[in-house]
C-alpha cells in the first residue's frame, strides 16, 4: 500500500471526462493495482478512482493509470508532502455477519432443534471446495449435510448444492440427504430446495439464544 | 423510445413502481430498476423484487414506441429534480436521456432482457370500496410483524367468515381483527396471508380511488386502483389461532377520551426510555399514566375517565398502547382487561367490527 498525500490535480478520461483541479489530496495506490484519490471529507468513497486491473505508468510528476477498458486516469503532481509505502499483508475480510455463525454455532450445540434425532459429526466439515457449515447424522443414521444462512435465498440452496455434489464423492459418507435452515427461507429457495429433493427449515435466533423468557406474548 | 410528461406525474409513477424494486439483487442486479415501456401514448412503469410488483399506466405525449430499464432510485431523483412543466426522455443507443427546460441527464440502462416477464392477471375481478378497504388496512396492517424471523407474522390473514371478510394481523403482542360485513374476495372457509408490506404499498395507492378490484390466484394476488395494479406473493404458512384469545368479556372497562388519551401518552413516553413501559393506574374517575426510567426521572399524566371494574395498575409499551388508540375511529375508547397480565382489548366506544389486542408489559 502506498499513500502519497500531493498537492495535485487529477483528470479522467473514460466513460465520461472529469477534472479534479489542483488540490491537497491523498492518493492511496493499493498492491492489486486500486488507485483511489481522496479528498479530507467523506467516509470512505474517494473522489475518483480505477478499479484493478491497472497499469500504472509514473512519468517523473505525471501518474498514469490505465486500465483494459481505455480508461484513464492522469494524475498530475505539483508538490509531494508526504509519500509512505507499507506491506499489509493478506487480509481476513470482513466477518460481516456475526448472527450467521453464531446461529451456525447454536444449531451445532442443538442439532435436534433443526429435525427431531438428528446429532452432530462435524462443524465446518470440509469438502475440496469449502466446509459444509454441519455435518450430521439423522436418527437413521444417514449423512445429513446442513448448510445455515440468516436469510435463505436460492444463492445458499445452490451452495448447498456443490456441497452434497462433492460429499458424494466420499464413498465412506454414502448418500448425503441436504437441509437448508434460515431465520427465514425466501419463496424462491424453499421451491428451489424443494426440486433438489432437500429439506428446508426456519428457525427462530432469539429462541435459541433463550432469549425473551420473561415477556409476555400472544403467541 | 421517446416520450414527453408532466415532470410531476412522471416523478410520482417511477417513485411508486421504484418502492418495488429493491437493492438486495442479488443474482438479478436488474431488479434495482424499473422498467419503462411507451406504446403510443402510453407509458407502463413496472418495478420488482419479484414477490410485490407495482406496476402504473400514465398517459405521455409518445413519440417512439420502446423499453428500458433503469436504476429506480436514481431516476426518481432526477425526474423530481427536474424544473416544473414537461420532461422529455430520449432512450439513445447507449444511454436514456432525461430533459427538462435546460437541465439535461443521461443514465446508463440495466439489462432489458434479463428484466423478468410480467403475467397478465387471469384470476376472476371482485369489486371492494377502496374506501372501506384503506380503512380496514389503516387499522389492520399495523399489528404486522416487520421481523423476517416469523414469516406468517409478516402478513395479514384475509379470511371469509359467515357474514363477510375479516383481516386479522398480529407480531405476537398484538393482534388487530377488523371484520368488513357484506364484504366478499374469497371462497367459504378460504384464508390467505398476504404480506403487510404488500398492504401498506396498498393503502398509498388506494388515495383518492372509487374501487379495488381484486384477484385471487393460487399463489399471488392483484390488486388494481385507477392506473395502478401491484401483484404480490402469498406467504405460506399458518396463521396462529387467534380466535381462542378474543375474550367474549372483560370484568374490567375504562372508557376514555381518545384524543386526551393519545396527548397523555405522548408527554409521558418521554420519561419511558430504554423500552420501558408506560404504566396505567385505574380504579376512580380519572386514570393516571406514568413513565420511570431509571437514573433519568419520572412522568406522570392524569386524564377524566369512567371506569368500572377492580382498581389495578397495567403497563404496555407506549408505541404499541397508542397505534392501537389511534387505529379507533371513535372519540371514545374504550380499554378492557381482565388482570394486569392478560391481553387488554381496545375498541371504539359502541364499535364492534375492529379489536386491538396488546399484551401488558411485566412490571415488578
Amino acid at each position: 500500500m502506498r499513500l502519497v498525500i500531493a498537492r495535485c490535480s487529477v483528470d479522467y478520461s473514460g466513460r465520461l471526462d472529469a477534472h479534479l483541479p489542483e488540490a491537497t489530496r491523498l492518493i492511496m495506490v493499493k498492491a492489486d493495482g486500486c488507485v483511489a484519490i481522496h479528498a479530507d471529507g467523506g467516509a470512505y468513497k474517494p473522489l475518483n478512482w480505477m478499479n484493478a486491473p491497472n497499469t500504472l505508468n509514473i512519468d517523473d510528476s505525471t501518474w498514469t493509470v490505465a486500465n483494459p477498458k481505455g480508461e484513464t486516469l492522469t494524475i498530475t503532481l505539483f508538490e509531494v508532502l508526504s509519500d509512505v509505502d507499507a506491506e499489509l499483508g493478506e487480509d481476513p475480510g470482513l466477518q460481516k455477519d456475526g448472527v450467521e455463525a453464531h446461529l451456525q454455532e447454536l444449531l451445532a450445540a442443538r442439532p435436534e432443534s433443526i429435525e427431531d434425532g438428528l446429532r452432530l459429526v462435524r462443524r465446518e466439515y470440509p469438502t475440496a471446495i469449502g466446509p459444509v457449515d454441519l455435518l450430521c447424522r439423522d436418527a437413521d443414521d444417514g449423512v445429513v449435510a446442513v448448510e445455515v444462512k440468516r436469510r435463505g435465498e436460492i444463492d445458499g440452496v445452490e451452495q448447498l448444492s456443490r456441497y452434497i455434489e462433492r460429499l458424494e464423492l466420499d464413498s465412506t459418507l454414502g448418500d448425503v440427504r441436504g437441509v437448508f435452515v434460515a431465520q427465514v427461507v425466501k419463496p424462491q429457495a424453499r421451491v428451489l430446495a424443494e426440486s433438489r429433493g432437500f429439506r428446508w427449515v426456519e428457525v427462530d435466533y432469539d429462541d435459541l439464544r433463550g432469549l425473551r423468557p420473561d415477556e409476555l406474548r400472544l403467541f | 423510445m421517446k416520450f414527453r410528461c408532466e415532470r410531476d406525474v412522471l416523478a410520482d409513477a417511477v417513485t411508486s413502481a421504484g418502492r418495488a424494486a429493491t437493492n438486495r439483487t442479488g443474482t438479478l442486479p436488474v431488479l434495482a430498476g424499473v422498467r419503462m415501456e411507451v406504446t403510443g401514448d402510453e407509458l407502463v412503469v413496472i418495478g420488482t423484487d419479484l414477490e410485490l410488483t407495482i406496476r402504473l399506466t400514465v398517459d405521455v405525449g409518445g413519440e417512439r414506441d420502446g423499453a428500458v430499464v433503469v436504476p429506480a432510485r436514481l431516476v426518481a431523483d432526477i425526474i423530481r429534480a427536474l424544473p416544473a412543466g414537461a420532461a422529455e426522455v430520449e432512450l439513445g443507443e447507449e444511454e436514456l436521456a432525461i430533459s427538462a427546460g435546460r437541465s439535461q441527464f443521461s443514465v446508463r440502462p440495466l439489462a432489458l432482457d434479463d428484466y423478468p416477464a410480467q403475467a397478465e392477471p387471469s384470476a376472476d375481478a371482485v369489486t371492494l370500496s377502496a374506501d372501506v378497504m384503506r380503512d380496514a388496512l389503516r387499522q389492520v396492517v399495523r399489528a404486522a410483524s416487520s421481523d423476517d424471523a416469523r414469516a406468517v407474522l409478516t402478513g395479514v390473514l384475509l379470511a371469509a367468515e359467515e357474514d363477510g371478510l375479516r383481516m386479522v394481523a398480529t407480531d405476537s403482542y398484538r393482534l388487530a381483527v377488523r371484520d368488513l360485513p357484506e364484504s366478499s374476495v374469497l371462497g367459504s372457509g378460504q384464508r390467505v396471508l398476504i404480506p403487510a408490506r404488500a398492504l401498506a404499498e396498498l393503502q398509498r395507492v388506494l388515495d383518492g380511488d372509487d374501487e379495488l378490484t381484486v384477484r385471487l390466484g393460487e399463489r399471488e394476488v392483484v390488486f388494481e386502483a385507477g392506473s395502478t395494479r401491484l401483484t404480490t406473493r402469498l406467504i405460506e404458512g399458518d396463521f396462529p389461532n387467534y380466535r381462542n384469545l378474543l375474550p367474549s368479556s372483560h370484568p374490567n372497562v375504562l372508557t376514555v377520551d381518545k384524543g386526551g388519551m393519545l396527548e397523555a401518552i405522548r408527554r409521558v413516553k418521554i420519561l419511558a426510555q430504554d423500552s420501558t413501559p408506560v404504566r396505567l393506574t385505574v380504579g376512580g374517575d380519572t386514570v393516571q399514566l406514568t413513565a420511570l426510567t431509571q437514573d433519568v426521572g419520572n412522568a406522570a399524566e392524569e386524564i377524566d375517565a369512567s371506569y368500572d371494574g377492580t382498581k389495578m395498575t397495567v403497563a404496555f409499551n407506549p408505541d404499541y398502547l397508542s397505534a392501537g388508540i389511534d387505529a379507533i375511529d371513535s372519540e371514545e375508547i374504550t380499554l378492557s382487561t381482565m388482570d394486569p397480565m392478560k391481553p387488554a382489548v381496545i375498541r371504539g366506544a359502541g364499535v364492534e367490527d375492529y379489536l386491538y389486542l396488546l399484551m401488558p408489559v411485566r412490571v415488578p
